[in-house]
C-alpha cells in the first residue's frame, strides 16, 4: 500500500470477468465436457480395481479354505481351489475378471455361486433407499433452514442452527445409530430396531423400518448442507456486488436472498451434493451392519469375511462408480444450469 | 401533493412542504416534495462508522453538502476517503455492522433512520445507483432482461408483457447495440462497457430524480469511459435527473461535472463550482490534489499521483483539522476543527490557512518544482490557462452550461 | 503472510472440511476470538490428561481381566464410579484406556499423512509437470476408493491391531494431506514474493524450506486438526466392526459395539463411549474450525 491517491486503472478487458469463477470448463461444450470426464474416469475405475485385487490378495486365506472349514486336508482344499479357479496367479484372475467385467459380467459368488448380477438386484434396492431418503430428506430440509439462518446472520435461527450442525457434524453415524435405537425403539418403541421390511410388504411398514437407518445417515448430511449453504450464503450476501445491485434496485430483503444468492450459492451446494455422494455410499455399510439390512455394505462385510472375492470387488465397482458418475452428474448439471459454462465465458 | 406521472418530465412541480405520503411510496407516480430553488439532497453531518476486530473505523466524519435538482456533482477525494461508504450510507446500503447518525434530506424526506419499507420504495426508485465494477454487479446466472425487468416491476405498475416493454426500452435509451437480442442473454457474454450500459439501464428503471454514478467508468478504458460519461450526462440532461459521480479522477470530474465537493477523511473539505474550484483553489488539500497532476500530461482524465504523506488512519484521526499530518500551512489553529464554512458565495471550505492566505506557513505563490508547487498546474494549459475552460463548453465537450 | 485460501476437501471427510471451510468464511467475527480457541484446547488437553495420566492418578483397575462376579454393577458403586461392564470390567478404567488407543491412532495417522503426504503433495504442486499429474492420479485413484472398504480389507489382511489400524488409515491421511499441500502450494506460487524469490535466485532447498513450509504450514495444522475427528470417529468403526482395536482390549468403538448387544437393559455401557467421541471430536472440530479462520487471516 504504498500510493495514498492513486488507483491503477486496470482496463476492463484485462481482468476478465471473474475468471477464477468462469474458469471451471471455460469454452467447452457439453459434449467434450461429458467425454472428457468419461475418459478420466476410466483410469481411475482400473485403478480401484486394480488396487482391490492386489488388496484381497493379501488378505490371508481363501474362499476355498472358509468354505471347507477348519478340517479340511490341504487336497481337499487344492482341489476346491482348482474348481473355484483360485490356482492361478492373480494377474490372470483379474484379467479374466476384467474381461468379463466390461462385458457387463461381473462373474458370480465364489461362495454361494449365485450370479453378482442377482445379488445386486437384491441389495442395491435396499442401499439405494436408504441413501435416496436420508439425501433428500436432508437436502429439502436443508436449503429452508440455510436461507432462515443466512438471513439474519447472527439471528437466533442462525445460532441454533450452529450449535446443532456443529454437533451434528461431530457425531459419527454408528453413534446416533444407536443413540436413535436407544431412545425411539428401546425408550418410545415407536420404530422397529433392527431389520428390514420390502416393499412389497406395504409402503408404511417398509418406511417404518429405513426412518432410523436413514436419519442415522441423513442427520449429519442435513448438517453438513445446512452448513455449507448458509455459509456460502452469507458469503454471497456479504461479498458479492450484484448483491449490493439487486438491494439497489429496492429488491426486498428475503427476494435477494431466495432470487439472487441463492441461485448462485446452488451451484456450490451442487458440487457439493455430488462429490459428498461417494462418502455416502460407502458411509452405509456399518449403517446397514447394526440395523441387519440387506444391502451392499451387508454384502460387502459378508464377502470380505468368507474371502467372496469376486462380490466383494463387486461392491467395490459399484460403489467407485457411483462417486464418479456423482461428479460427472454434477459437471452435467454446471454445464446445463450454469449459464457461464452453457453458453462458454468470452 | 402533486402526483408525478409516470414520466419523466418536470421533478420540481411539488408544491407541498415536505409532508412524507406513505400511500404513494413504491407507486408509479410519486410526490415530489421539493419546493423550486430548493435542494434535491441536503446531507449534514453525517457520520458512519464500523467496529472491526474492536477497532472503530470512521469511515464518514461529518460530512456535509446540498445537491441542486438536475445537476451534476463529483465526490472526489484519494481511496478510503468515504466517498462510497456515504453515498452508500444515504441509500442504507451498508451492512448492518454499521453505525450512521447524522441527517440526509431527500426532497425534504429524512432518509437516516427511515424504515427499511419506505427505505426499499426509495431505493431504485427515486434514488438509483450504478457501481464501479460492471463484471461483479450484474448477477451472473441471470439474463440481463430479467435483471432489468425485476427493477421495472418493482416501480411500476406494469404487468409482465408491459415491462418487457419498458426493458427493451431502457436497453435501447441506454444505447445498448442490438437491445432485443441482448435482452435474453447473461452478463458474461457482455464487455465491460456494455455490461455498465446495462447497468445504468437497471438504474433508470425507477426513473430516479438522483443517480449516484460510484466510479462507474474507472473499471473502463479510456474510450468506452468517455462513452459512458457522454451517456449519463445526455441521460441527466433529458430526464431531468441529478447525478452525483464518484470519481478519483480529477479531470474527469472538470470536465462533467457543475460542481464538486473534495472529501478528506470522510468530511468535505472543499466545495464549490467546478469554474471556481479550479480557479481558485483554497483547501490545500485539494491544492495539493492538482498539485499532483504530472505537469507533461495533457490527458484530460488524469489520475492524480501521490499525494505527500499518508492518507489518515480511520480509527485514530489527529485532533482538529485531519489534514493537519500532510498540510504545509498546518499551525497550532489547526488543533481546532475548522468548520466547512461558504467563505465566498458558493465556495465552501474547511480550513483556517487557505490557499493564497499568506496566514500559517503559507508562502504565498511559490517559485520551484513539487507536488505541492502551484506552478506545476500553472504549466498544465488545461487547468492554468483556465480553469473555467476547463469546465466549460470549449474543452471538454461539457454540456452543462445551459443546465444553470 | 501470505493469505490463503481454505483448503480443498478430500472423500474422507468432506462433509466437516467443506462446511468449515465455508461456516469459517469471511463476514463473520463468532469464533474467533480467543474463547472459541481456549474452550476446545482446552478439552482436548482435558481429555489428554484423563486417557493418559487418568488411570494412574486415580489408580483405576485394569481395563481387562476384570472378575466376572462383579459384572454388570451400577454406576457410583464403590470403586467404580461408571460402573462395571459384563465382564467386570470398570468402565471409566476401560473408557480412559479405549480413549488413549483412539488418540495414538489419531495423531500417529495425522503425522504419517502429514509428512508423507505433506511433502508429496507439496513437492508435487511445487515441481508440476509430469510429475504432478502422475503422483495426483495416483492418489485420485485413491481418494475414488470407497474409504471403508480399503480400511475394512487392510484391516483384514494385516488382522486387527493397534499398528494395522494405523497402516490402514494412513492409506487415506497421506493423498488426504497432499491434495491440501498441493492447493496450498499452487496458491503459494501465484503470489508475488514466491515470484520474486525465485527471480533472485533462491536454491530449490531454501525455496521449500524458507519460503513454501511456513506458509503451507498453517494450512496442513488446521487440516490436522480436522483428522484428528475424522481418524477417532473411523477408528471408531473399524472397532466397532471388530476390524480395529481387538477385544478384549478397549477402544471406543468396541465399546459402542459390545454396548450395543444389550442396549435395552444397560444402555449407558453405550452412552460413555459415545459421548467420549462426540466431546473429543467436537473439540478437535471447533479447534480446527478457530484456527482456520484466524490463519486465513480475516
Ligand atoms: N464494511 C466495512 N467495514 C469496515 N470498514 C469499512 C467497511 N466498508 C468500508 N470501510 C472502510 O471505510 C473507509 C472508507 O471506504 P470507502 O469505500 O468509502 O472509500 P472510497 O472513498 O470509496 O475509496 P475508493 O476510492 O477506494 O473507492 C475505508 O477505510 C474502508 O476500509
Ligand atoms: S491549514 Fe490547517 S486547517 Fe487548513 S488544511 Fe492545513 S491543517 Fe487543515
Ligand atoms: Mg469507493
Amino acid at each position: 500500500m504504498t500510493a495514498t491517491a492513486t488507483t491503477p486503472r486496470v482496463p476492463a478487458d484485462s481482468r476478465g470477468p471473474r475468471a477464477s469463477r468462469v474458469g471451471r470448463v471455460t469454452g467447452s461444450p457439453v459434449l467434450r465436457l461429458v467425454v472428457k470426464r468419461l475418459l478420466m474416469a476410466i483410469p481411475i475405475m482400473l485403478g480401484v480395481t486394480v488396487l482391490t485385487f492386489w488388496v484381497l490378495s493379501l488378505i490371508p486365506g481363501n474362499a476355498a479354505q472358509q468354505l471347507l472349514g477348519p478340517e479340511a486336508t490341504p487336497e481337499d482344499i487344492a482341489l476346491l481351489e482348482q474348481q473355484l479357479g483360485l490356482d492361478k496367479p492373480g494377474v490372470v484372475r483379474y484379467l479374466e475378471w476384467l474381461q468379463g467385467a466390461v462385458t457387463g459380467d461381473l462373474g458370480q459368488s465364489i461362495v454361494s455361486r449365485q450370479p453378482v448380477s442377482e445379488i445386486l438386484s437384491q441389495r442395491l434396492p435396499v442401499t439405494g433407499e436408504i441413501v435416496l431418503l436420508a439425501f433428500v430428506v436432508s437436502l429439502v430440509l436443508a436449503i429452508p433452514v440455510a436461507l432462515l439462518a443466512a438471513h439474519k446472520p447472527d439471528g437466533v435461527m442462525d445460532r441454533i442452527s450452529m450449535v446443532v450442525s456443529t454437533l451434528g457434524l461431530s457425531v459419527a453415524n454408528y453413534v446416533l445409530a444407536l443413540l436413535l435405537v436407544l431412545v425411539f425403539a428401546v425408550t418410545l418403541g415407536w420404530l422397529p430396531a433392527i431389520g428390514f421390511v420390502p416393499l412389497e410388504d406395504g409402503l408404511w411398514p417398509n418406511l417404518r423400518s429405513m426412518i432410523l437407518p436413514s436419519a442415522a445417515i441423513g442427520l449429519p448430511l442435513f448438517c453438513f448442507y445446512t452448513r455449507f449453504l448458509r455459509g456460502d450464503l452469507v458469503d454471497q450476501m456479504q461479498q458479492e456486488e450484484y448483491v449490493t445491485t439487486a438491494r439497489a434496485k429496492g429488491v426486498g430483503s428475503w427476494s435477494v436472498l431466495i432470487k439472487h444468492a441463492f441461485r448462485n450459492s446452488s451451484f456450490g451446494l451442487i458440487t457439493i451434493v455430488g462429490l459428498n455422494l461417494g462418502a455416502l455410499i460407502g458411509g452405509t455399510v456399518i449403517i446397514e451392519q447394526i440395523f441387519a439390512l440387506p444391502g451392499i455394505g451387508q454384502m460387502l462385510l459378508q464377502a470380505i469375511n468368507t474371502r467372496d472375492f469376486v462380490v466383494v470387488q463387486a461392491a467395490v465397482v459399484i460403489f467407485a462408480l457411483v462417486a464418479v458418475l456423482a461428479n460427472l452428474i454434477v459437471d452435467l448439471l454446471y454445464a446445463v444450469l450454469d449459464p457461464r459454462i452453457r453458453y462458454g465465458s468470452s | 401533493m402533486s402526483k408525478r406521472t409516470a414520466t419523466y418530465a418536470s421533478g420540481d412541480s411539488g408544491v407541498s412542504e415536505g409532508v412524507i405520503d406513505p400511500v404513494s411510496l413504491g407507486k408509479p407516480s410519486r410526490a415530489s416534495a421539493a419546493q423550486p430553488g430548493e435542494p434535491l439532497l441536503v446531507v449534514e453531518d453525517l457520520r458512519v462508522q464500523f467496529t472491526r476486530g474492536g477497532r472503530k473505523i470512521n469511515a464518514v466524519n461529518g460530512l456535509s453538502y446540498e445537491l441542486t435538482p438536475g445537476s451534476m456533482m463529483a465526490i472526489i477525494g484519494e481511496s478510503g476517503s468515504g466517498k462510497s461508504v456515504s453515498s452508500r450510507a444515504l441509500m442504507g446500503l451498508l451492512p448492518p455492522t454499521a453505525k450512521i447518525t447524522g441527517s440526509v434530506r431527500f426532497e425534504g424526506r429524512e432518509l437516516i433512520g427511515m424504515p427499511e419499507r419506505d427505505m426499499r420504495a426509495l431505493r431504485g426508485g427515486d434514488i438509483a445507483m450504478v457501481f464501479q465494477d460492471p463484471a461483479r454487479s450484474l448477477n451472473p446466472t441471470m439474463k440481463i432482461g430479467a435483471q432489468i425487468t425485476e427493477a421495472v416491476k418493482l416501480h411500476s405498475d406494469l404487468d409482465k408483457k408491459g415491462a418487457h416493454a419498458r426493458a427493451v426500452e431502457l436497453l435501447k435509451l441506454v444505447r445498448l447495440p442490438a437491445a432485443e437480442r441482448r435482452f435474453h442473454e447473461y452478463p458474461h457474454q457482455l464487455s465491460g462497457g456494455m455490461r455498465q450500459r446495462v447497468m445504468i439501464a437497471i438504474a433508470l428503471a425507477g426513473e430516479p430524480r438522483l443517480l449516484i454514478a460510484d466510479e462507474a467508468t474507472t473499471a473502463l478504458d479510456v474510450t468506452t469511459q468517455a462513452q459512458i460519461m457522454e451517456l449519463l450526462v445526455e441521460l441527466q440532461q433529458r430526464l431531468g435527473m441529478a447525478v452525483i459521480m464518484i470519481s478519483h479522477d480529477l479531470g474527469l470530474a472538470a470536465s462533467y461535472a457543475q460542481d464538486v465537493v473534495v472529501m478528506y477523511a470522510g468530511r468535505a473539505v472543499e466545495h464549490a463550482p467546478t469554474g471556481t474550484l479550479f480557479a481558485n483553489v483554497r483547501m490545500p488539500y485539494t491544492h495539493a490534489l492538482l498539485g499532483a497532476i504530472p505537469a507533461l500530461d495533457r490527458e484530460p482524465h488524469s489520475l492524480f499521483e501521490v499525494t505527500p504523506g499518508q492518507p489518515p488512519d480511520l480509527s485514530a484521526l489527529p485532533k482538529g483539522c485531519p489534514f493537519r499530518p500532510r498540510c504545509p500551512n498546518a499551525t497550532d489553529k489547526c488543533l481546532d476543527d475548522p468548520p466547512l464554512t461558504e467563505h465566498e458565495p458558493e465556495h465552501w471550505w474547511a480550513c483556517w490557512h487557505p490557499v493564497g492566505s499568506g496566514l500559517g506557513n503559507d508562502p504565498g505563490p511559490r517559485a520551484g518544482t513539487g507536488p505541492l508547487d502551484p506552478a506545476v498546474a500553472a504549466d498544465d494549459p488545461g487547468l492554468a490557462d483556465g480553469p473555467d475552460e476547463a469546465a466549460g463548453p470549449g474543452r471538454h465537450h461539457t454540456p452543462n452550461g445551459e443546465q444553470r | 503472510m501470505a493469505v490463503v485460501e481454505p483448503a480443498p476437501s478430500f472423500s474422507l471427510g468432506p462433509e466437516i472440511d467443506q462446511a468449515e471451510a465455508k461456516a469459517g468464511g469471511r463476514g463473520r467475527g463468532r469464533w474467533r476470538n480467543n474463547l472459541g480457541t481456549w474452550i476446545p484446547a482446552g478439552l482436548i488437553l482435558f481429555v489428554l490428561v484423563a486417557c493418559f495420566l487418568g488411570p494412574t492418578l486415580l489408580s483405576l483397575p485394569s481395563p481387562v481381566g476384570g472378575n466376572i462376579l462383579e459384572s454388570n454393577q451400577p454406576a457410583l458403586s464403590p470403586g467404580h464410579i461408571l460402573g462395571t461392564d459384563p465382564n467386570g470390567n470398570d468402565i471409566l478404567s476401560r473408557l480412559l484406556n479405549g480413549g488413549r488407543s483412539s488418540l495414538w491412532i489419531a495423531v500417529a495417522v495425522n503425522l504419517i499423512g502429514l509428512a508423507i503426504g505433506g511433502t508429496l503433495g507439496a513437492l508435487s504442486g511445487y515441481v508440476g509437470g509430469i510429475a504432478d499429474t502422475i503422483i495426483m492420479r495416483l492418489l485420485d485413484v485413491l481418494i475414488a476408493f470407497p474409504s471403508l472398504v480399503l480400511t475394512l480389507a487392510v484391516a483384514q489382511a494385516l488382522g486387527p491391531s493397534m499398528t494395522n489400524t494405523i497402516f490402514a488409515l494412513a492409506f487415506f491421511s497421506i493423498p488426504a494431506f497432499a491434495r491440501v499441500a498441493r492447493s496450498a502450494v499452487l496458491r503459494l506460487r501465484e503470489m508475488p514474493f514466491m515470484a520474486a524469490a525465485q527471480l533472485s535466485g533462491t536454491t530449490a532447498r531454501r525455496m521449500l524450506f524458507k519460503h513454501l513450509a511456513p506458509n503451507i504450514a498453517p494450512q496442513l495444522i488446521t487440516f490436522g486438526m480436522l483428522g484428528m475427528g475424522i481418524v477417532i470417529i473411523i477408528e471408531g468403526a473399524l472397532s466397532f466392526l471388530g476390524l480395529g482395536i481387538p477385544d478384549p482390549a478397549p477402544s471406543w468403538g468396541n465399546m459402542v459395539a459390545t454396548g450395543q448387544l444389550s442396549l435395552s437393559a444397560t444402555p449407558m455401557l453405550v452412552v460413555w463411549p459415545s459421548v467420549a467421541l462426540l466431546v473429543t471430536v467436537l473439540a478437535f472440530n471447533l479447534l480446527g474450525e478457530n484456527l482456520r479462520a484466524r490463519w486465513s487471516g480475516r
